[in-house]
């Protein structure tokens, strides 16, 4: 449709926001930034570990403030897609490969892309670790975490 | 006093990919006026008035404001659910059994076009700490569910197709449908990978339009002419969290039917129900929200759906008002448009759309909030 010739407005909606991390949020990134491994928690009763770490049990409702445990960052892909487009829908050239991690020892998970791997090489179950910022340009962001690689493609050595 | 309630109005306005000539709120009264009509009353008559909007479809804030005018309830009881149609229909159910009303209004509409880039409102959908990732198109997260739903039951990409053609071919009879179209498995497969394994045809595309249901108690559905009995509803929310939620199967879609189910007492529903009307707003979602709503065993659906079963014509006719692929996907209002649809089905008015022995209708929905209802 040629918008020139419809009755039409064009306008934006420019509001911004901060978004509060919360306490939860606040000692998972400050976690990552600091140590590079994940905060999270556990609800002894319901036997579930939460990934991104809640404050609050959903299934019964406990506090768990204090129930914090960490784990390394390192999982398997449990599901992955090969995204081909940007938010506007302008081909991604190349497309990249956004997984959902299910971190070891947790019951939840991160999102995130994978890296050094060719597209065909991909499973679903494959044994992913964190690929992180050095630690001196961590923000205490997503972001510190660059993305997901194979567990034999990194370097033998120890998560910093 | 009475528990029953009906389905005594429905009325829409047909779903187009753009509609620059009327405003949502005019195409709002024109559904609102058609529903009065179909059921008989005027909007004098109508006790209490449900509205679905968000924010961030209609690009003005507290939108709760601009619904009532279109619907002739302006300085009368209107409320407005931020959610999918069918808690619309849930709140007028509740209106009616708890005998605050006899007669609700409820409403949703849709002006798709007027968003230029959709995919901006459902970035902002995705948890701001942890989801969101810049750059890529949000539905990046139905790439990576259609993913694990095929992975865990081995349903082939072909099946999903299908679903895209029998969408597409239902909607060429569905005259408020904005998509019919003849297409071949082979179109859908060859159509651009957005997130593969989805592709660009296995999203339903966006169309305009309004609908409005009336509700009616049993004593006042008596005196309307065509009565259509809704036998249970259930509604059910999955987490909020990505991280804590199912990939493969729709949990909250089983839980929402059960409870339906349960409310009508049906207790095989793939034997007690003669078709359904079910989310597909991505095209695998629709074998998930089959299994999820024990119409079809687990991992079966997609063998039936390549058998022709869920055809206008199969064992279990599916989305034969074309669904989001064949109508138009259209927010919050597909589930009331489909609604609608169900109950022309069962009144016999279906005309080309029409199914065979339409008595028993399930009617379900399922993005990110769901619930689920039953006619
Ligand atoms: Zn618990």
């Amino acid at each position: 449709m040629n918008l020139t010739h419809a009755r039409v407005w064009r306008g934006t909606m420019p509001v911004q926001y901060l978004y509060t991390a919360g306490v939860a949020g606040e000692r998972f990134f400050q976690t990552l930034r600091r140590r590079g491994v994940l905060a999270v928690t556990r609800c002894a009763e319901c036997q579930v570990t939460y990934l991104p770490p809640r404050l609050y049990c959903e299934r019964c409702f406990a506090d768990l403030s204090q129930a914090w445990a960490e784990v390394a960052p390192g999982g398997r892909v449990h599901t992955y897609t090969v995204v081909c487009e940007d938010q506007d829908g302008h081909p991604l050239d190349p497309p990249q490969v956004v997984a959902f991690v299910r971190i070891d020892g947790t019951d939840g998970g991160l999102i995130g892309r994978l890296l050094r791997v060719r597209l065909q090489d991909v499973r679903v179950e494959m044994p992913v670790d964190a690929v992180l910022a050095p630690p001196r340009r961590r923000r205490g962001r997503m972001d510190d975490i660059v993305g997901f690689a194979p567990r034999r493609a990194l370097p033998r050595r120890r998560t910093p | 006093m009475s528990d029953r309630v009906a389905v005594v109005g429905a009325g829409e306005v047909p779903l187009r990919p753009l509609s620059p000539r009327q405003s949502y709120r005019e195409m709002g009264f024109e559904a609102a006026t058609r529903a009065y009509d179909d059921a008989g009353v005027t909007h004098q008559d109508i006790d209490s008035f449900v509205s679905v909007c968000e924010d961030f479809h209609e690009g003005t804030s507290i939108t709760d404001e601009y619904t009532p005018d279109q619907l002739g309830a302006v300085l009368r009881p209107v409320h407005t659910v931020a959610g999918d149609g069918l808690q619309g229909v849930a709140a007028a159910v509740m209106l009616i059994r708890t005998g605050i009303a006899d007669l609700v209004a409820v409403e949703a509409h849709c002006k798709t076009s007027n968003i230029l880039a959709h995919e901006q409102v459902l970035t902002m959908a995705l948890d701001p700490s942890y989801e969101r990732l810049p750059g890529i198109t949000p539905h990046f997260v139905a790439g990576m569910e259609m993913r694990r739903y095929l992975h865990e039951t081995g349903a082939p990409e072909d099946a999903v197709a299908m679903v895209v053609v029998k969408n597409r071919r239902h909607a060429l009879s569905n005259p408020v449908a904005a998509y019919g179209e003849v297409l071949s498995p082979d179109d859908v497969l060859a159509s651009a990978a957005v997130c593969a394994p989805l592709r660009e045809r296995e999203i339903s595309p966006p169309a305009d339009g309004a609908v409005v249901l009336v509700l009616a108690s049993e004593e006042a559905a008596r005196r309307t002419p065509k009565p259509v009995w809704i036998r249970g509803v259930g509604w059910a929310s999955d987490s909020p969290w990505l991280a804590a939620r199912s990939w493969g199967q729709a949990s909250y879609a089983s839980l929402a039917t059960q409870m339906a189910y349960q409310m009508a007492g049906i207790a095989k529903p793939d034997q007690e129900i003669r078709f359904a009307e079910v989310d597909d707003t991505y095209a695998y979602k629709e074998l998930q929200h089959l299994e999820a709503a024990q119409l079809i065993p687990r991992a079966d659906a997609a063998r039936i759906v390549l058998e022709g079963g869920t055809r206008r014509g199969g064992r279990l006719p599916v989305n034969s008002s074309g669904g989001s692929l064949g109508m138009g996907y259209c927010f919050d209002a597909t589930a009331l448009y489909r609604t609608a649809a169900a109950v022309r089905q069962i009144r016999g008015e279906a005309g080309r759309a029409q199914v065979e022995r339409a008595a028993t209708t399930g009617t379900q929905r399922g993005l990110n909030q769901i619930e689920d209802c039953e006619l």
